[in-house]
């Protein structure tokens, strides 16, 4: 058997430099970015009282150095993004560390999840105005009420993916520990948590995603302060730019958290899996800054 | 010194479908090992070896006899092999040694670890390494913790024949280090010869088929002509006893 030779000409021809740059990663996204942009602008032509990408952006540079809009004096923008951001950890510290708990008894033992898990269930489709507008009766206007709407809202999830991952994990292992008369917080420390470490992820993007849904929802019913208030504030002042501008902020935040302290902390928690393709991940990732 | 005594032991599980036939796993084996031996059970699949293992480590519970593991006065402390590494994947090498040891003195397992060539692998995933290598974790872990009775339950039959081969090469030059009280339970008569001082042979229906004495020099590599000799002759006695049906 004899291989023909290759040549260099039969290799399909490499793509130009700004081509290579648009299919990489940070290209592609920059592009959507750009693209996102331009649709925008070209909304605004069309309809009316959509304010354009240049009007928001001057008055978020406006909102977060100080100044006026119109007579109205603005500046305070970190106080109220620091009261929504010290809210919603609160609450998702509470309903994180419930969900893993009930997470963890409901996947170990069947009593618990008879009992249980129809109950999560129904949390988990209870809509977060629901949330909203009970904790806001309960509370009046005051910070409990966006706290414990994004608790109550972010711990059905943990709870639901926690409890499958420990019931996912393997009789085998649960069996050697038990042979090996291993203490239950070692195997809960060694054997439970990095098992279902992949169903914390998971439970915890969705809690933060949705609790952070709920946040701005609670503050605009019932807060005084907050990202949520803040947006409520421009909406009743007629002024879409200020609206707008804290939508974007408010997705901005979510979308930066997600993508980079929660997608490296993933990498990082599943090196076992492919060690040496982690590591290059992680480097990568330093290299473009993400 | 762990002592093994069993007595009149039998472990019968209900049908496994309504109306059948309830399944007799184990039907009268009296059975006692004294000292530091190591002890093979072999039989073919089906004849309660398996149940005879969960029954000492205390998994389940027999249906009449009893059973009885001791070192002096105490109840033996127990170490296990099992077919397959059970090794935590996400934890490395050392930390699976330490994992199973009430201490955090990593001197012991690191120690154990040398004794099966595996040093190197300290600080490496069990994904990054072969199934042999694996199963060499898992046997330095069950004697890392020093048991006065290990239990080891077809622990090459998950291997290609020649990993298998290197380790009970391995097991014997450990064993004979540490000359554990052995209780090995294995289908294969020509494994239980190279690395036994004794074989029980278990026929189905969970009985004592026989009892054979290997009296051999450690540590026996599997290349060892005497070995090849002994394992031949047993082989021999087996399809004498069983022209058809020999458990090999």
């Amino acid at each position: 058997m004899t291989s023909a030779p290759v040549t260099l000409q039969e290799s399909p021809p490499s793509p130009g430099p700004i081509r290579q740059w648009l299919i990489s990663p940070i290209g592609a996204q920059l592009t959507a970015i750009v693209v996102f942009v331009g649709l925008w602008q070209l909304l605004t032509l069309i309809a009316e009282r959509v304010p354009g990408p240049a009007e928001v952006a001057n008055f978020l540079y406006v909102e977060i150095t100080g100044g006026s809009h119109g007579g109205i004096v603005t500046g305070e923008f970190w106080e109220h993004f620091a009261i929504t951001l010290r809210r919603f950890s609160a609450g998702l510290f509470i309903g994180f560390t419930a969900g893993l708990l009930i997470g963890v008894v409901i996947g170990s033992y069947g009593m618990a999840r008879a009992l249980l898990n129809d109950t999560v269930l129904v949390l988990l489709t209870m809509p977060a105005f629901v949330w909203a507008f009970l904790t806001t009766m309960w509370f009046g206007i005051s910070w409990r009420a966006p706290v414990l709407t994004v608790a109550f809202v972010a711990f059905p999830f943990v709870a639901i993916n926690v409890a499958q991952g420990v019931r996912a994990i393997t009789p085998d292992l649960r069996n050697m520990s038990a042979a090996f008369e291993v203490s239950r917080w070692k195997q809960f420390r060694h054997l439970i948590l990095p098992a279902v470490a992949g169903y914390i992820f998971a439970g915890l993007r969705f809690a933060i995603i949705v609790g952070w849904n709920a946040i701005l929802l609670s503050e605009w019913f019932s807060g005084q302060a907050g990202v949520g208030f803040r947006t409520r504030y421009w909406f009743d002042a007629n002024r879409y730019r200020g609206f707008v501008g804290w939508v974007i902020v408010f997705i901005f935040f979510i979308v930066v958290l997600d993508r980079v302290v929660l997608n490296r902390l993933q990498t990082r928690a599943f090196r076992w899996r492919d060690p040496i393709e982690v590591e290059v991940e992680l480097a990568q990732q330093e290299q473009v800054g993400v | 010194m762990a002592r093994v005594d069993i007595q009149r032991l039998s472990k019968i599980f209900p049908p496994p479908q309504k109306g059948g036939d309830p399944v007799t796993a184990i039907g009268d084996i009296s059975l006692e090992v004294d000292g530091n031996v190591f002890v093979s059970i072999v039989g073919p699949s089906g004849c309660g070896k398996s149940t005879l293992l969960n029954i000492l480590s205390g998994v389940e519970n027999p249906t009449g006899g009893t059973v009885s593991v001791t070192e002096g006065a105490r109840p033996a402390h127990l170490g296990y092999v099992f077919q397959d590494a059970r090794l935590l994947p996400w934890r490395t090498v050392m930390q699976n040694m330490l994992y199973v040891r009430d201490d955090d003195g990593d001197e012991k397992a690191a120690r154990y670890l040398e004794m099966v060539g595996l040093s190197h692998t300290h600080d490496m995933f069990p994904g990054q390494l072969s199934g042999g290598m694996q199963q060499r974790v898992g046997i330095a872990r069950a004697f890392s913790v020093e048991p006065d009775l290990l239990l080891m339950d077809e622990p090459f039959s998950h291997l290609d024949a020649i990993t298998a081969r290197s380790l009970r090469d391995h097991l014997q030059e450990l064993w004979t280090a540490t000359r554990k009280t052995v209780l090995f339970v294995t289908h294969d008569v020509v494994e239980a010869v190279q690395l036994s001082d004794r074989i029980i042979v278990l026929a189905p229906g969970g009985r004592i088929f026989d009892d054979i004495a290997i009296d051999l020099p450690h540590p026996r590599r599997a290349a060892d002509p005497k070995v090849a000799t002994q394992q031949a002759e047993i082989l021999g006695r087996f399809e004498e006893m069983h022209p058809t049906s020999a458990p090999a």
